[in-house]
């Protein structure tokens, strides 16, 4: 074979691989790991929730898709083997954080410990305001 | 005279806020799929909220749009940035009535087909629907479920040229809403 047939060709097979494997991980890159990021606001409860109530598109622009550390004391939680949701400072006018199904099989001695009552903070994704359920966060994660 | 009507008035307001039930969802399920040859869209929304009054028929849904969730991180990423702009629109919801409520006796189980009728809103663009559903009643709970499909195109939804043969205009919603009855605490 042509030495030069050669070389080319190897060179587009590993190109081609590369490429494939590019392709491959832009489809299945990994979602959102809430527990790596640094949290761009940390604040309380309460606080989200009247920063949002004050207004909500401010809310919005400030909170959006960003990942928020809230503390406040827990007023409802809810495990199941698919999921769970706590929910902090206020049943209607507080927090809502929703829990993936991966977190809650990693950490559920640690979910078992926490009940109604207690103080906590969750990081998570900040979805909006909801009309029942105050501040929704997503893909939370408990913060030690 | 007046003072009488005014008083009557009252009266029947007290009344008629003391018999009004609402039934209240926080879980609710919405479920929205695209499927052509070469990508299927498969996003759910596990925090959906819903009011319903059992007396008058009103009905308010309401989700966050960041709050669906896909199994691809790049197709949630697009989702939410390219199509629903969920930065600027971050809500959908749906407001109006079950036009049959009626129809429905919220203290017998069973099933109830119901009429709703009223606006959806999403992605910033407002529609008149009327679509079908069905209550079920079972031991004092409420469900409410329908399926319904919409066009991107209608709520301005726009898809480029080159993802025409990918992404399917016609998108299939599902709801199933979990109701229980609202007691003020």
């Amino acid at each position: 074979m042509n030495k030069y047939l050669k070389i080319f060709l190897i060179v587009f097979g590993v190109g081609l691989t590369l490429g494939l494997c590019g392709v491959y991980y832009v489809f299945h890159m990994p979602h959102r790991n809430l527990a790596d990021e640094k949290p761009s606001i940390v604040t309380s409860a309460k606080g989200l929730f009247d920063d949002f109530s004050k207004d909500e598109t401010i809310g919005n622009k400030k909170y959006g898709n960003k990942a928020i550390q809230v503390s406040g004391k827990v007023v409802d939680i809810k495990v199941t083997d698919k999921d769970a949701t706590i929910v902090l400072a206020d049943e209607t006018s507080g927090v809502t954080c929703s829990f993936d199904s991966a977190t809650v099989v990693d950490h559920k001695a640690e979910f078992q410990k926490i009940k109604v009552g207690y103080a906590t903070s969750v990081r998570g994704q900040c979805d909006g305001l909801d009309m029942i359920q105050g501040v929704m966060l997503s893909r939370s994660v408990l913060v030690q | 005279m007046k003072k009488v009507i005014v008083i009557s008035g009252l009266v029947f307001l007290a009344c008629s806020s003391l018999f009004a039930q609402k039934y209240i969802c926080k879980d609710g399920n919405v479920h929205l799929l695209s499927k052509t040859a070469m990508l299927t869209i498969d996003g759910k929304n596990n925090k959906a909220s819903s009011i319903l009054d059992s007396k008058t028929g009103d009905l308010v849904v309401q989700l966050q749009v960041r709050g669906f969730k896909f199994p691809e991180a790049l197709l949630e990423e697009h989702f939410n940035e390219n199509y629903m702009q969920s930065g600027t629109f971050p809500k959908a919801d749906f407001k109006g009535k079950i036009a049959n409520i009626a129809t429905v006796n919220f203290a017998k189980d069973g099933e109830y087909p119901i009429d709703i009728v009223g606006k959806l809103t999403i992605h910033g663009e407002t529609r008149d629907i009327k679509k079908k559903g069905k209550l079920v009643i079972k031991g004092g709970k409420v469900e409410g479920t329908s399926a319904m499909n919409i066009s991107l195109a209608n709520y301005k939804v726009k898809i480029e040229e080159s993802y025409k043969d990918r992404i399917d205009d016609n998108v299939a919603l599902t709801m199933d809403l979990k109701y229980e009855l609202y007691q003020a605490k």
